[in-house]
């Protein structure tokens, strides 16, 4: 049994403008160790998928489907129950280190107060634990620096630090959405390289949520590739990398500089912006940006699943395997 | 609960803050229907009430307007420190509970030929609070002190008719060289400047009471705290808390503490008339100072039976300034603004709160006097104006050559309403055209005083003491008070005779005569005279309405109440019961009894004249 | 460190209060002179003679200049000299019995205001757009709108005249007598408070670390008392310094109608009457009241807000 198995997943938003789907039926799963990225580019509904999961959308957010965590539905739970998920067995990390921790309260007392309320240690415990988990994450003289308040703190380490608050009941499951993109450079890959370290020292299952796909390659195991709100193409590293099939997939690897290729004038933006999810196009939702779109994208490619188990959604690869029913709600995966 | 339990708790609420109170029923707080209505009062041969009907507490609450400025007899000046001062001294006279001059201190007196010469026989067995006898030498120093410089009383100006009074206020005579004297130990001889018949009613103010000498060297400007200072009156001093209130004991060393029922007072400052009613209302008083005017009304529907009216020695009216356009020399057009000015409606239905209509300068009611009254008096409406047309047109003004002037008054709300509704009665009847002009009440003063700006202005008078003398001396040529520029020698001639006559009954005729001449020169234009009107718990009896709305809390006592359902007198329950009236007396048997001593020989002014 | 940061802080703020004061005190000073009228001014005008006198014994006779150098001269010994309409009392007596008097009803006032209104706040947040918050904050709304001499009135009415629960007035230091002017008073502040609260908090309740607090899954309670609460108060405690200066200063409006022996009426009733040593008194209390209270808010506000310590300076 997978850890995480999401079917039909929907979030809908009630805008003044009318209602949005940001997420259109997801469907995937994440097995224990595993390392799921989710790729796509703002605006095409990751976070609002783990958002979904988590029971942390706005007040105008709404979501269907499922989302079995260890076979409960994590959608279902009324949210006393729900908490004794996350931050026990789910953790999460958040975009912005530079907000995502309380400025009111020193980093002793959120950190402290997970272990405390989850797993019922003492104060000193919970401290102790804490400075271990701070050390983990290398920040120096762990010690003292939890008695600090975050803004003493600059942003690659509050990002840290929440790395290790999310770390510190041992999760079977981390959530990381976009962790590294409010940082600079530099920080971006030590915050990789940890997340990296830290995943073959727990082997815990992590789905990581990114823009870049580039800085997902050396260390997830699968990846998805969200499109306005839906799965363009699902597979393994290596099938994404070297053998995209969808035109979008192909689009995101030229944007990013590769060892593999000779010189960076070959890197190349997609045309145009994601869609705007009130307006979207008929048929294939890429379609307007797709620079291979031919007549048959004006119809909803279903997704399709391939013998060697490669999916996508793109009328151009349906040669090349069987198809699964195309309706929106059950969508295949996988 | 009885009243008295309740007077208790409400007095430890109010003194001690340690008890706590709004529990239980009150007797008359609340709705009218729950109130309890006392017992009927029951008369002993004497005259004093029995026993068997009075409450078991004899404890007094009176509102009494604002804070007192002072408790020092001989500063104080406003009228909430004099009702506190009048029951804890006593001054050589004293007034009983329908006003009139009675002896105090002094057994009897004599007053020479010339009138200007009292001596004043003290009683033999008098003591101050604290036990020392009260001597002579002791209102000697106390009425030297009053008029000391360093002493700085404006209340001082009362005592001005004192030989050489002036000259010692001024520094330019040593205090001894007043004209007060010490004959021996109980007798003493004060000598005036000229004649003035109402001395012996000065003397029974506070600027006139005795203060204990020790007493004040000891505690200097400190003297009047509770716990310091000794008084010679019916109470005496036991707590004073500012803006709370303040609560006086029975005196057990005043000469007739027997007869004095009421062994507590308690004087509350309250400077909101609502907020005093609601008090009231809630059990809280027995005795509000004052109503508020916009709920005479329903006051007069709802508490007929507590409300109280009586005239009053005030007086309310507008003044022309003589000195300038455009009334300067030109009666005929003030005779013409006061004639179309409905002291009817004014009364009834601008102000309608139970103001008198008036036609002259001194209200009525005042020790005798009947006051002037114009022709124009006895005439309809109808007639005044028609008169006051034919005057306007007289003194050049027409529709063609329309009048505009500025009516002046201080902010108050019942100022500007009174010249909002002149302003249109002048409009109406004469087509003109006024300004209200309202101003800050010290920067109103000080612009009539100068008399550049004012042309018609709201002026007012309430005297201090009973006689039409208080009224009229403000229209004198030059003095102080004459911010309206009239000077007319007749008139003051006739004040000057008026100020020297003993006689009392050609005494009032030339002071009658001199308010005839100043309403023949049309100087003011009288709106109306002042009534009192307040709240008085129907058990509290013994006090009387009187022109000086002075009420020794000496004379009242309070009655039981009776069992509740028990069945109310007839006159009391009747539904067509009348609103309060004026003048309703309360007292049903005058606890004033004289001793015998008093009895026997009163030396009145008046007899003692005609020896 | 931290302490020695706040005493360093303390101390240059109580250095600057000194000009401060002194400006107040001379501005106050020779505004109420200049105001039209004197404190011995009256329909009933003095003999020259009496009025001489009077100027004599309270110094009213000499030159203006040499009049406020005495009166600096006195304020330094801590003496505001007596009051010229209360003559029994010294200035400083008044002050004495009439600021506990305010400061009590004002500061129970502040503290009704401050729990119901951040209680209202919070609710209207939580329940943000629904019924229960219309409701709330529309009840709150009330208390603005409506002046407290209509509001005080009808409280005494009610719950006094015709129901006897409580006195309709006067003072006596029960807390029978202090319910209605308390309640009067924090009315609009309680009103004022929940609006504020109401709009930080659900600023607050949008904010990442919020969101950090409820993935770590701590329950709502949690969320809203440790990680909402402080930060959704800070723009509340801000405004209270100012406000409970307001309160415990004493309001002319309610001392009057519940007969409460407060400062207020004494700073408007000494400015009527040109009671010049009262109102400079007064004037002058006030200032420090302000002062003090405004320290006093600096440092609540530096104790729940980490980012303005005073030991950062260093």
């Amino acid at each position: 049994m997978a850890l995480l198995e999401v079917t039909g997943l929907q979030v809908e938003f009630d805008t003044p403008e009318g209602a949005v789907k940001a997420v259109n039926g997801m469907n995937f799963e994440v097995n224990e160790g595993e390392t799921l990225a989710i790729v796509g580019e703002s605006g095409a509904g990751k976070s609002q998928l783990v958002m979904a999961i988590m029971g942390l959308l706005a007040e105008n957010g709404s979501a269907s489907g499922k989302a079995l965590f260890r076979g409960k539905d994590l959608m279902k739970m009324k949210p006393k129950e729900l908490n004794t998920v996350r931050g026990r067995h789910i953790a999460m990390i958040f975009q912005d280190p530079m907000t995502s921790l309380n400025p009111f309260l020193s980093i002793e007392k959120q950190m402290t107060e997970v272990a405390m309320h989850h797993q019922g240690l003492p104060r000193d415990e919970a401290r102790a634990h804490a400075v271990e988990m701070l050390r983990a994450v290398r920040i120096p003289d762990p010690e003292e620096r939890i008695l600090q308040y975050p803004h003493e703190y600059s942003g690659g380490m509050r990002q840290r630090v929440m790395i290790a608050m999310g770390l510190l009941c041992e999760p079977e499951l981390l959530i990381a959405d976009e962790p590294s993109t409010a940082l600079d450079v530099t920080i971006q890959a030590q915050i990789t390289e940890l997340v990296s370290e830290l995943r073959q020292e727990t082997r815990m299952a992590i789905i990581l949520i990114t823009h870049d796909l580039a800085a997902v390659a050396e260390i997830s195991d699968r990846i998805i590739v969200m499109y306005a709100g839906e799965v363009v193409e699902a597979g393994s590293v290596d099938d994404i990398f070297y053998r995209p099939q969808h035109p979008y997939t192909r689009g995101l690897l030229a944007s990013v500089p590769r060892l593999d290729r000779v010189s960076d004038d070959e890197l190349q933006a997609i045309p145009g912006n994601p869609p705007n999810l009130l307006e979207l196009p008929s048929g294939c939702r890429f379609r307007d940006r797709c620079v291979e779109a031919i007549e048959q994208c004006s119809e909803k490619p279903p997704l399709w699943v391939s013998a060697d188990g490669r999916v996508s959604r793109c009328v151009m690869e349906m040669e090349g395997g069987a198809i699964e029913p195309a309706s929106e709600e059950a969508g295949g995966a996988e | 609960m009885t009243r008295s339990s309740a007077i208790r708790a409400l007095l430890a609420c109010c003194l001690t803050g340690l008890a706590s109170c709004g529990d239980g029923e009150r007797d008359f707080g609340g709705p009218r229907e729950n109130r309890l209505q006392p017992v009927e009062l029951v008369l002993m041969e004497n005259g004093r009430p029995d026993p068997a009907v009075l409450a078991d507490e004899q404890t007094v609450l009176r509102g009494n307007g604002e804070e007192p400025e002072t408790l020092d007899p001989h500063l104080a000046q406003g009228v909430p420190s004099s009702h506190i001062l009048r029951d804890l001294f006593e001054g050589l006279t004293t007034e009983s509970p329908e006003g009139k001059v009675i002896p105090g201190v002094a057994l009897r007196w004599n007053i020479s030929r010339d009138a200007r010469t009292y001596t004043f026989y003290l009683r033999r067995d008098l003591v101050w609070s604290n036990g020392e006898p009260l001597v002579a030498d002791d209102f000697v120093y106390s009425l030297q002190r009053a008029l000391d410089p360093g002493t700085a009383s404006s209340a001082a100006t009362t005592l001005l008719p004192i030989q050489n009074a002036r000259e010692v206020l001024a520094g330019e005579m040593a205090i001894e060289e007043l004209g007060i004297a010490l004959l021996d130990e109980f007798t003493m001889q004060i000598t005036l400047t000229g004649p003035t018949p109402y001395f012996l009613g000065l003397l029974a103010s506070p600027v006139a009471y005795p203060v204990n000498r020790k007493n004040v060297e000891e505690f200097g400007d400190q003297f009047s705290k509770p716990g310091k200072l000794v008084s010679n009156g019916a109470y005496t001093l036991s707590e004073w808390n500012p803006r709370v209130g303040i609560e006086l004991v029975k005196n057990p060393n005043y000469r007739e503490a027997d007869s004095a029922l009421v062994e507590r007072v308690i004087y509350l400052p309250i400077e909101d008339q609502s907020t005093e009613v609601n008090r009231f209302r809630s059990g809280d008083l027995d005795w509000t100072f004052e109503v508020p005017n916009n709920q005479f009304k329903w006051l007069q529907q709802h508490y007929a039976r507590e409300l109280v009216i009586s005239p009053w020695m005030g007086s309310y009216f507008f003044g022309f300034n003589l000195t300038q356009e455009p009334f300067i020399d030109n009666p005929s057009l003030r005779m013409a603004l006061i004639l179309s000015v409905d002291r009817q409606i004014l009364t009834e239905k601008v102000t309608q709160f139970g103001e008198k209509p008036s036609f002259a300068l001194v209200p009525p009611g005042i020790d005798g006097y009947v006051p002037f009254s114009p022709e124009y008096a006895d005439w309809t409406q109808e007639e005044r104006n028609h008169e006051a047309r034919r005057l306007f047109e007289q003194a050049g003004y027409s529709e063609d050559r329309p009048l505009r002037i500025e009516i002046r008054y201080n902010t108050s709300d019942n100022h500007k309403k009174i010249a909002l509704a002149i302003a249109s009665m002048w409009k109406q009847v004469l087509g003109i055209n006024s300004t209200l002009v309202n101003e800050e009440f010290r920067v109103f003063l000080q612009n009539r005083e100068q008399k550049v700006v004012t042309q018609v202005f709201r002026a007012g008078w309430i005297s201090d003491y009973n006689d039409p003398y208080s009224f009229l001396e403000l229209f004198r040529t030059g003095h102080g008070l004459n911010d309206y520029g009239y000077g007319n020698s007749t008139f003051d001639a006739l004040l000057d005779e008026a100020g020297k006559e003993r006689v009392r009954a050609r005494r009032e005729r030339l002071m009658f005569e001199a308010e005839r001449v100043l309403m023949s020169d049309h100087v003011v234009i009288p709106i109306y005279t002042y009534v009192t009107k307040r709240l008085v718990n129907p058990h509290l009896r013994g006090w009387q309405n009187n022109v000086m709305d002075h009420h020794p809390t000496r004379f009242m006592f309070k009655l039981k109440s009776r069992a509740p359902g028990s069945p109310e007198p007839q006159a009391e329950f009747a539904p067509d019961t009348p609103p309060a009236t004026e003048a309703q007396p309360r007292a049903t048997g005058d606890p004033e009894e004289p001793t015998p001593e008093q009895a026997a020989e009163p030396v009145l002014a008046d007899e003692e004249e005609s020896q | 460190m931290i302490q020695e940061g706040i005493l360093r802080h303390a101390a240059t703020r109580l250095l600057g209060l000194i000009p401060t004061l002194l400006l107040l005190i001379t501005i106050a000073f020779f505004m109420i002179r200049v105001a039209p009228g004197g404190p011995f001014d009256s329909e009933k005008v003095l003999p020259p003679e009496i009025r001489a006198n009077l100027d004599a014994k309270y110094h009213l006779d000499e030159p203006l200049l040499q009049q406020y150098f005495r009166y600096l001269g006195q304020i330094m010994s801590g003496d505001f000299g007596p009051s010229f309409q209360y003559k029994d009392w010294t200035v400083n007596e008044l002050i004495a019995r009439g600021f506990p008097v305010s400061a009590t009803v004002g500061g129970l006032a502040m503290l009704l205001a401050f729990v119901l209104g951040t209680l209202i706040g919070i609710t209207a947040a939580l329940k943000q757009n629904t019924a229960t918050d219309y409701s709330v904050m529309g009840v709150a709304m009330l208390g603005i709108s409506i002046p407290n001499f209509v509001i005080a009135p009808l409280l005494i009415l009610g719950t006094a005249v015709y129901a006897g629960w409580l006195p309709a007035g006067g003072w006596d230091w029960s807390w029978q007598r202090m319910v209605l002017p308390v309640i009067t008073l924090a009315l609009p502040v309680i009103a004022y408070i929940a609006r504020l609260t109401r709009g930080s908090m659900i600023e607050v309740l949008h904010s990442n670390y919020i969101r950090t607090a409820r993935a770590k899954g701590l329950p709502e309670r949690m969320v809203i008392r440790r990680h909402a609460f402080k930060p959704a108060i800070l723009p509340v405690i801000s405004y209270m310094g100012p406000a409970t200066a307001a309160l415990i200063t004493g309001s002319v409006v309610i001392e009057r109608i519940y007969s409460i022996p407060g400062l207020g009426s004494y700073f408007v009733q000494g400015a009527l009457n040109r009671d010049y040593t009262l109102v400079m008194g007064v004037v002058i209390f006030y200032g420090i009241v302000i002062i003090v209270l405004n320290f006093i808010v600096d440092l609540i506000y530096a104790w729940l807000n980490p980012r303005i310590r005073y030991d950062e300076a260093s």
